[in-house]
């Protein structure tokens, strides 16, 4: 399962979700692409369902037990969607037990690749989601607003694990002091909160570092015009590892074109309306990756 | 996960020791644009100095790679650190785009651990229910709550401190709790995890007797 998030709304994550699921579908690969924007919904269009018949909210409303008769058909073979269409407003986010609930029935879906498309923000429902897997990824376009978010978006979800991992209270309470970005005691990075738990306890230091050494997370950049937006990737991997001391990993670019808003309009992937455009290319490459890397989260998810 | 004033010059340039010129080239142009004061990569994350303090660093490493022979006498140096403190685990993974193309290399550094943690067979100890717990966004105190199982005996079963915990039969019907809670199979996981605890505890009767004579 590969949650996808970003921080930010409107980079394209939706976009990329429905291109890499429909590109791994036509390797032959069973996909299910996941719209967990339930306040949001806009994966159906993507992927050209144009009015979803159910949708998450029917599980999350509790209308509905068994997320399998939720699955809808796409106009892409080997390609199914699960829609978040038709939400409650006032209740759109399911409550904690039922988000247990529901992890565990994704999980359990039957497909090669379950893609999780989340929602801007981070709040703790879209965190959750980007637990499932230490190894999410991250959409992030060459502007500062997505860049900025990204950040928020990595250390978000990386103290949310530590704060999981940590063992005594006191240590909790630190990592939950240091989300707060204008803490009293200064921590602005995840590096520098180690330092500070590894003086107070040592044994939490290395859960610390444990939980550190795990967390892989994954990103693209969406929207790419210039070799220096292409390099903007390895920066942001570089200013990862030595300010956070978290090792991302760079999966590909997928760059600027004009195919890609028609694709959008035309509510089909680009992957299938212009397959020889740049940005397609870019995609399959994406996907060949995920493809190689996932041959470890095939023996992973095969037991089930 | 050195801090910075720790690292060696291969590791500010991120790129490894085995590195030729040109990657080195390549690896000082990227971490000079990373590191400029504007980057969009870095403005957010800077604060007052970092950028400087980094460039400087950048700039004494790469005077010192770009020249054969202050290389080469640098080398002889850290050879004796490398051994020292550099653990085989940790490679410094050589990330540097070669021309417009990304570098197609993944690293496989632990991916092959995090499958065996996810899988849900296999056996069982603390660790890998920490991870499923961790992983269903729960709390110690959310499942004692749900199991009415005081913290410190979930604690402690995460730890593995066997000593402190029960009498067998409470720690089986712990860890099956524990388990359900964060989705897995609960006999299952408790028929792993006791194996362990029984181990354990056979080995310190034993201890207790060879003490007492």
């Amino acid at each position: 399962m590969i949650p996808v998030g970003g921080g930010k709304g409107g980079v394209g994550k939706s976009f990329v979700v429905a291109n890499l699921s429909a590109s791994l579908s036509r390797m032959g690969h069973r996909v299910v692409a996941v719209d967990g924007d339930l306040e949001g919904a806009n994966l159906h269009t993507c992927v050209g369902v144009p009015r979803p018949r159910t949708s998450l909210a029917d599980f999350v409303a509790q209308r509905e037990e068994d997320l399998g008769k939720l699955i809808l058909d796409t106009p892409i073979r080997n390609l199914q969607l699960i829609a978040a269409t038709d939400g409650n407003f006032i209740a759109a986010q399911p409550t904690q037990s039922r988000r247990v609930h529901l992890m565990r029935a994704l999980r359990e879906l039957d497909a090669d690749f379950v893609f999780l498309d989340l929602g801007a923000g981070t709040h703790a429902a879209v965190m959750d989601y980007f637990m499932v897997s230490d190894e999410g990824v991250i959409v992030v376009a060459p502007e500062p607003t997505s860049v900025e978010n990204a950040y928020g978006f990595v250390r978000a979800a990386f103290y949310r694990r530590l704060r999981l991992a940590m063992a005594s209270h006191d240590m909790r309470k630190i990592v939950t002091i240091a989300m707060d970005q204008r803490n009293e005691r200064g921590i602005r990075t995840p590096l520098e909160l180690l330092r500070e738990i590894q003086t107070l306890d040592p044994s939490e230091g290395a859960r610390f570092v444990e939980t550190m050494r795990a967390f892989r997370p994954r990103l693209i950049v969406n929207d790419v015009r210039t070799a220096e937006d292409i390099k903007l990737g390895f920066s942001i991997q570089s200013v990862c590892r030595k300010f956070f001391g978290i090792e991302a990993e760079y999966l590909g670019y997928v760059n600027h074109d004009e195919s890609a808003r028609l694709s959008v309009r035309a509510r089909r992937p680009l992957i299938d309306v212009y397959p020889r455009s740049d940005a397609a290319i870019y995609i399959a490459r994406i996907a060949r990756k995920l493809l190689a890397n996932g041959a470890t989260g095939e023996s992973r998810e095969g037991s089930n | 996960m050195k801090p910075l004033s720790e690292q060696n010059h291969y590791e500010i340039l991120e790129t490894r020791p085995t590195a030729t010129k040109a990657e080195i080239e390549r690896a000082y142009r990227l971490a000079l644009a990373t590191y400029a004061d504007d980057s969009l990569a870095g403005y957010s994350v800077f604060s007052d100095g970092d950028a400087a303090a980094l460039r400087e660093r950048i700039e004494m490493a790469y005077r010192i790679l770009s020249d054969g022979r202050m290389r080469s006498d640098y080398d002889a140096t850290l050879e004796i650190d490398r051994e020292a403190d550099l653990p085989p685990s940790e490679p410094s993974a050589p990330l540097v785009p070669v021309e417009g193309e990304l570098a197609e290399s993944t690293s496989p550094l632990e991916v092959a651990g995090a499958a065996h943690l996810d899988d849900e067979s296999g056996d069982f100890d603390g660790a890998r229910l920490r991870h499923f717990r961790i992983r269903g966004g729960l709390e110690i105190d959310d499942i004692s709550r749900v199991t009415k199982i005081s913290p410190t005996y979930l604690r402690y079963i995460e730890e593995e401190r066997f000593a402190d915990l029960p009498a067998p039969v409470y720690v089986r019907g712990f860890v099956t709790a524990y388990a359900n809670c964060v989705g897995l199979e609960g006999k299952y996981v408790a028929a792993s995890y006791m194996k362990r605890f029984d181990q354990d505890s056979r080995g310190r009767r034993k201890g207790r007797f060879f003490e007492s004579r």
